[in-house]
């Protein structure tokens, strides 16, 4: 299973998302590819904001830092969510690991022409660490968490895999 | 499944080439066919097909098995890709599944009764229903998987009398035959179970079990696809012996469509292209899905029926298998 320093982007973004998620992605249950909402994002991704180079940190992908040290992240969703703002965190935690102080996260919505500015402050620090610890716990867990309501699931490409009966 | 990529059936002799990322299909006496790549799904090729190893690597990449059926129409093998979507730990779970006597008799038992029960909804439900509860009797009471299949077998057996009494003369099974097929009623339906089981491995290989464990057929018999097996069970009739009914009810399938010797038959090449494309249109049929609440095509139940059984291996919900509910 995973460690502290394997926990990425995507961990975190699940983790608030959905419990039950990041246990089973984990365990290799992969079915994004079959989701065209997905693969529609990926192609925006792929053709979007292409003068800007990705940052690899081993464990997490950041999409551009800027002079200034923020961490500039771009969602391809119209409403922010608590958990665009906690991958934003995450991404400055590892920098900071990695001996670069990051200002902050500034998430980019091109669907709604707005941006959000979050400073990395000690306060999230805190918070940022606690994720990690809050994923490795379920990343252990023996038993899959339970679904959430079916409501929550509209959209999520583990829809099939988690209601099917 | 998703809905921007489909299956593409060839069903005249062809070469596939690759042009830069995307696919070219040429055809000997029409002309050529520029196919997008990410349009494709999966192939099958029922006709003698012509491929190259860079055909072969964009396939790979856009994860795309090429399913081959042999030129008298029984499934000759596959062109997989490489195992992007299995995952260790689900193996290893469906092989604790597998390997505990009493779980795994317990999954092929209800993979026995789904099956019985998909055949006697599409065949009779009157006349089979005293069959099914024989069946239904020995599942409860038998102890072995060899046994379960004995089973099955018998039930089957009342099946294809009944079958008989409903299609004409020159259709009728007398008995199924296999490799080769006796007659045209079981060369179309060998041709049909050959189609469903292609289909069912895309399906299982889009999940992340392996194809090779199985609960009910021996793991890994003679390097077959076991658990491909094991869930095409449920779905035969519902393509089959179904189809073989309603076109022979429709007086659609005409004695040209089929070649036939003395003791042996298969279909002629107008007759696999009739087929093909009923088989297809029939994979197409949308149902409405109740806890998905969407609808979703009967190909797509082959692949959610795979998800149900990768959730029992890994987390041990309850499955289960595919029965008509429509």
């Amino acid at each position: 299973m995973i460690g502290y320093e394997d926990v990425g982007g995507v961990h975190i973004k699940y983790l608030y998302h959905c419990r039950r998620q990041l246990w089973l992605y984990l365990r290799g249950i992969r079915p994004e590819h079959l989701n065209t909402a997905v693969q529609l994002g990926e192609a925006v991704h792929d053709t979007s904001y292409t003068r800007n180079t990705p940052v690899d940190l081993g464990a997490a992908k950041l999409d551009f830092v800027d002079g200034g040290h923020w961490v500039h992240e771009v969602k391809s969703s119209g409403r922010p969510s608590p958990a665009d703002e906690a991958q934003g965190r995450h991404y400055c935690q590892r920098l900071h690991r990695v001996g670069i102080d990051a200002q902050g996260a500034v998430l980019h919505y091109p669907k709604t022409r707005r941006t959000q500015r979050f400073p990395y402050t000690p306060e999230a620090a805190r918070q940022a660490d606690e994720d990690i610890r809050d994923a490795l716990t379920v990343a252990r867990a023996p038993a899959s968490p339970d679904r959430l309501a079916r409501s929550a699931c509209r959209g999520c490409s583990y829809t099939d895999y988690c209601w099917t009966e | 499944m998703p809905a921007a990529a489909r299956t593409y059936w060839l069903t005249s002799p062809c070469r596939i080439r690759r042009k830069d990322e995307s696919l070219i299909i040429e055809r000997d006496n029409a002309a050529n066919v520029h196919v997008p790549v990410t349009d494709v799904r999966d192939i099958v090729a029922c006709a003698e097909t012509d491929l190259n190893t860079s055909v072969v690597a964009l396939l790979n990449r856009h994860r795309i098995n090429v399913h081959l059926l042999s030129y008298y129409g029984d499934y000759a093998g596959s062109l997989l890709t490489s195992e992007t979507s299995t995952s260790g730990e689900t193996v290893l779970a469906q092989a604790r599944v597998a390997q505990d006597p009493h779980t795994s008799l317990a999954i092929a038992r209800s993979i026995v009764d789904a099956c019985a029960f998909n055949v006697r909804r599409v065949v009779d439900r009157k006349l089979l229903n005293r069959p099914y509860t024989v069946l239904q009797e020995s599942i409860k009471n038998s102890t072995s998987q060899a046994h379960l299949m004995g089973a099955e077998g018998t039930f089957r057996r009342s099946a294809w009398e009944v079958i008989d009494t409903k299609l004409p003369d020159w259709l009728q099974l007398g008995g199924r035959s296999r490799r080769p097929p006796k007659n045209a009623g079981n060369a179309f339906i060998s041709y049909v179970n050959g189609i469903t089981y292609a289909r069912v491995l895309t399906a299982v290989r889009l999940t992340p079990l392996h194809s090779g464990i199985a609960f009910l057929h021996g793991t890994m018999e003679r390097q077959r696809h076991s658990l491909v097996l094991d869930l095409s069970e449920m779905f035969k009739p519902l393509m089959a012996e179904r189809l073989l009914l309603r076109m022979a009810g429709r007086n659609q399938l005409k004695e040209h469509h089929f070649d036939r010797d003395t003791n042996q038959a298969m279909l002629s090449d107008a007759g696999r292209k009739f087929v093909v494309q009923a088989v297809r249109d029939e994979f197409a049929v949308t149902v409405a899905h109740r806890t998905l609440g969407r609808n979703v095509a009967y190909d797509e139940l082959l692949y959610l029926d795979a998800l149900a059984l990768t959730r029992h291996c890994l987390e041990g919900a309850a499955y289960k298998p595919f029965r008509i509910w429509w």
